[in-house]
């Protein structure tokens, strides 16, 4: 496809303009450094006396704490609430007869977007955090190789999901409700709060259903090496499957959205 | 008494310029490169009750950043503003009962909700009587023909549509004094007739003062005696407008068009002692002459040319306004 | 009384175009509710594998939140500025609100309102009376009275913190996304704040006094004497930080650039 170069240049100009929004950078490392300090005192607090919960121990808490939120910088993106902005304001009809795909770009968009927060936040932001909180680092190569594919399908379902509940605006007219009670979920769900395996097994087993899990918890587990063995390569079949299948709703929203688009002009 | 009575009004703007590429923005994170941008450069304006000013210049001059300053948007950089014998920005919510602004560019009104309900929403925002509503829009409505719209939401209406409630609802408080950044841009020739016939109404029965920008010099042309002139932020003409024609040039406008093409040189010598400038026009083979001088020089030169080169058409006129402002943009007042 | 008539112009108003846009209405109010259940799942979660937390039993943690939803509720209703940057700012919508002979402020108060946020009141109290009746409390006869102080409070020390952020953006021209994750942290104030680190416990009670909003009205109701100063300056520190906010309102506004064309 001779529409690859498009695409880099898209990630190239988000990335470009990350760098320019300066006061989003510098509060965005102080945000982040709240939450995780905040998370860290709190887990602290619940355990109290105890030595584990659910098999994890206090040190392995807060590195999932911490792993939780630095990737959060890397997969989250507003691509939702600005496809909902763009249809609203008529301008995906004119991204409709450019040469390229309309959500390819969004993706693309936020992935450079993903790229900068990783590059210029997660990795200066993990140097001070393992500075400031007792974190323990895999000093083995294989578990920080299959944290960052597991990020990668995080990225990607995690955007498939922003996809979605952008492209439902088509449909809504108006859609905040949706996109922020889709926020929620993900933050509950993903495992970004609480580890899944805290949760009732009941609650456990509907969660397995969900693509949610793919987004933070299985990473998080990787990087803090309570998945080991076979259990990283399920969680990475768990995320491939889910990447794959969303892709059959994005598909058919896409096509129903075109029509919508032909008959309401626009 | 002035209604509008500015000094040594300016503005300026701090703008940052990024670095190029990605070392460039980068470095932007640290430290950034600004640059002070004077919109408005020390004006001075004085407009009297009921008169219409028209208020011109190129994209960038500085019309509406002169115009937000005055209605109290935006605070000046240096510089006195007494408006209405208020200044805008100190006593902001007194002062906007005094006047209304319309921008072209931008709605005022509620996007979602009926012509009507908006209006409805203004009078109590601006404390308007049930009878002096009825009574004055009332005739505001029918004569901008905006019945039938009230009960639209204000996203379902054409450009045209919407520009004539804007006008309306600028009006609910029948202001003294109007503002009117681009009221006709984008319109098309029935409705802007519509909306100068309106204005020059309102302006003939509650003698409203109007300052208003425009790009179609015909608006100005039909509603203003007076001009102002900025460029790059400073005023370079203030007067009456007939005066700027007569200033700007005595002579004539000789349009030729040829059969085939001339060379400029060619036109040049047959120019003789007169004094006579050549400008190509749009159309192919078109020349158009400029000579300062009386009805023998143009002839002259008439017989001149037509002797020389066989042509399909020509025309002599005053030059138009149009012509005039062009003239001045591109080279400036000093011919003048 | 001008003011008040105002607001119930924009209140009908407002009505009106919600009620055009039905399923959005209802979608929004089931995802409040859903972010109401989200953090008591949290704390439900959480107090399966644990009984205390530093001494504060489940019901008390639950009882705070509740607490805090009446004035966070209430805070949503009117307050819904966190796209003020990109709204009014770069879009320029702050010069059609400059032209408008009503503060402001208050007009983006009351033309943003969102009026079913307020069902977040009534989750709020039922989850006060649940957890309330479990631990046994009492209701004095003062205690509706010292409700509501609080919950203005509260309330107010939301607002004073959102009008800052958002008066930020008359200053500086870049976007940020300061106020989403200003969001997260107001989730903080809702655990004893004597779980935290000295840094992070001043930053709470007196920087961004989230504290206020939670734990330390809550310390009323709960009869933690110790507390009960804290309790105490909620309504103060409310007021403080609205003032501040407004008079950094009131100067941004004459820093207001327009929308770079
Ligand atoms: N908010 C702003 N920030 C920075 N520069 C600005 C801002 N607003 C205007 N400018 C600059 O000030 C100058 C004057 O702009 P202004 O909008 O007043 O021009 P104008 O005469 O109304 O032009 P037009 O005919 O295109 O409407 C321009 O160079 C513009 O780039
Ligand atoms: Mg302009």
């Amino acid at each position: 496809m001779g529409n690859s170069a498009v695409y880099l240049e898209m990630i190239r100009i988000r990335f470009l303009m990350m760098l320019a929004y300066r006061t989003n950078y510098y509060s965005g490392i102080l945000i982040y450094s709240i939450n995780i300090g905040a998370y860290y005192f709190l887990w602290q607090a619940i355990y109290g006396a105890q030595e584990s919960i659910q098999g994890m121990d206090a040190a392995q808490m807060t590195t999932y704490v911490a792993v939780a939120w630095m990737a959060r910088a890397f997969y989250f993106n507003n691509i939702d609430r600005e496809i909902a902005q763009e249809i609203q304001e008529g301008k995906v009809a004119v991204e409709m007869i450019r040469p390229y795909h309309y959500l390819g770009v969004k993706t693309m968009q936020g992935l450079g977007e993903g790229l900068f927060r990783l590059l210029f936040f997660s990795l200066p932001g993990m140097v001070v955090i393992w500075l400031a909180f007792p974190i323990t680092f895999s000093d083995n190569f294989a578990v920080w190789g299959f944290f960052f594919i597991s990020i990668l399908f995080s990225f990607i379902v995690n955007t498939q999901i922003n996809l979605l509940t952008g492209m439902a605006t088509f449909f809504l007219l108006y859609n905040t409700g949706l996109i922020r009670g889709k926020r929620v979920v993900i933050d509950l769900f993903s495992g970004l709060l609480l580890p899944i395996s805290f949760y009732p097994l009941w609650a456990q087993e509907i969660m397995q259903f969900l693509p949610f899990q793919a987004i933070s918890y299985i990473p998080s587990m990787i990087f803090t090496e309570a998945f080991t063995g076979t259990e990283i390569y399920q969680a990475l079949g768990i995320q491939l499957f889910w990447a794959a299948v969303l892709i059959i709703p994005i598909q058919l929203m896409w096509v129903l959205a075109k029509r919508q688009l032909i008959v309401q002009g626009g | 008494m002035n209604v509008v009575e500015v000094e040594g009004l300016r503005k300026e703007f701090k703008s940052y310029s990024s670095r190029s590429g990605l070392a460039g923005a980068f470095r932007d994170l640290f430290t950034r490169n600004y640059q002070v941008l004077r919109a408005v450069n020390d004006i001075s304006l004085h407009i009297k009750k009921g008169e219409m000013v028209g208020y011109i210049g190129e994209n960038g001059a500085g019309k509406s950043t002169t115009i937000k300053m005055l209605t109290g948007i935006l605070t000046p950089t240096a510089g006195r503003i007494l408006v209405n014998g208020m200044n805008p920005h100190k006593e902001r919510e007194k002062f906007v009962r005094t006047i209304g602004v319309v921008f072209g560019q931008r709605s005022q009104l509620w996007w979602d909700i009926a012509v009507q309900e908006s209006f409805r929403l203004l009078k109590k925002v601006y404390k308007v009587s049930d009878d002096a509503y009825e009574a004055h829009m009332g005739e505001v409505i029918a004569t901008l023909d905006i019945g039938p719209l009230l009960d639209k939401p204000v996203r379902k209406l054409s450009l045209g549509q919407r520009m004539r409630c804007e006008l309306a609802a600028a009006l609910i408080h029948n202001p003294p004094l109007l503002f009117l950044d681009e009221p006709t841009i984008g319109l098309d020739v029935l409705v802007k007739m519509k909306i100068r016939e309106f204005l020059k109404e309102i302006n003939r029965k509650y003698q409203t003062t109007i300052l208003l920008t425009t790009h179609d010099l015909a608006d100005i042309e039909a509603l203003c005696e007076r001009v102002v002139l900025l460029d790059e932020g400073k005023i370079i003409y203030d007067g009456r407008l007939d005066q700027l024609q007569k200033n700007w040039v005595e002579g004539k406008q000789i349009h030729f068009e040829f059969h085939h093409p001339v060379e400029r040189h060619a036109l040049i010598e047959l120019s003789g002692g007169a004094d006579v400038k050549w400008r190509q026009g749009e159309r192919c083979n078109e020349w158009i002459a400029g000579i300062e001088g009386d009805e023998e020089a143009v002839s002259q030169l008439m017989s001149r040319v037509i002797q020389q080169h066989p042509i399909s058409d020509v025309k002599v006129n005053q030059a138009s306004t149009e012509e005039i402002i062009r003239n001045i943009y591109e080279e400036g007042l000093t011919h003048g | 009384m001008f003011y008040v008539s105002i607001f119930f112009q924009y209140a009908a108003q407002y009505l009106k175009t919600r009620l055009t846009y039905r399923a959005d209405l209802v979608v929004e109010i089931l995802s409040d509710l859903l972010f109401q259940a989200v953090n008591l799942i949290f704390i439900l979660v959480v107090f399966g594998h644990t009984t205390t937390l530093h001494g504060w039993s489940r019901e008390e943690i639950i009882f705070i939140y509740g607490f805090f939803l009446v004035p966070y509720a209430i805070f949503t209703a009117f307050f819904n500025i966190w796209d003020f940057n990109d709204r009014y700012i770069v879009k320029g919508e702050m010069d059609r609100v400059l032209t408008r002979p009503v503060h402001s402020l208050l007009q983006i108060v009351i033309e943003r309102m969102e009026l079913e946020s307020l069902f977040g009141v009534i989750t709020g109290m039922a989850i006060m009376f649940y957890a309330g009746s479990r631990l046994g409390l009492e209701i004095h006869w003062y205690d509706p009275l010292v409700l509501l102080i609080m919950v203005i409070g509260g309330a107010l020390i939301y607002a004073g913190i959102f009008i800052t952020l958002a008066s930020i953006s008359f200053w500086s021209d870049s976007k940020t996304d300061l106020m989403p994750m200003m969001y997260n942290i107001g989730n903080y104030g809702r655990y004893p704040v004597d779980i935290y680190n000295r840094l992070i416990r001043f930053t709470l009670t007196w920087i961004l006094p989230f504290a206020f909003v939670g734990v330390y009205p809550s310390a009323f109701f709960l009869g933690r004497t110790d507390w009960y100063v804290y309790a105490f300056l909620t309504p103060v520190m409310g007021l403080l930080f609205l003032t501040i906010a407004v008079v950094l309102w009131n100067q941004g506004v004459k820093h207001y650039r327009g929308a770079g064309n």
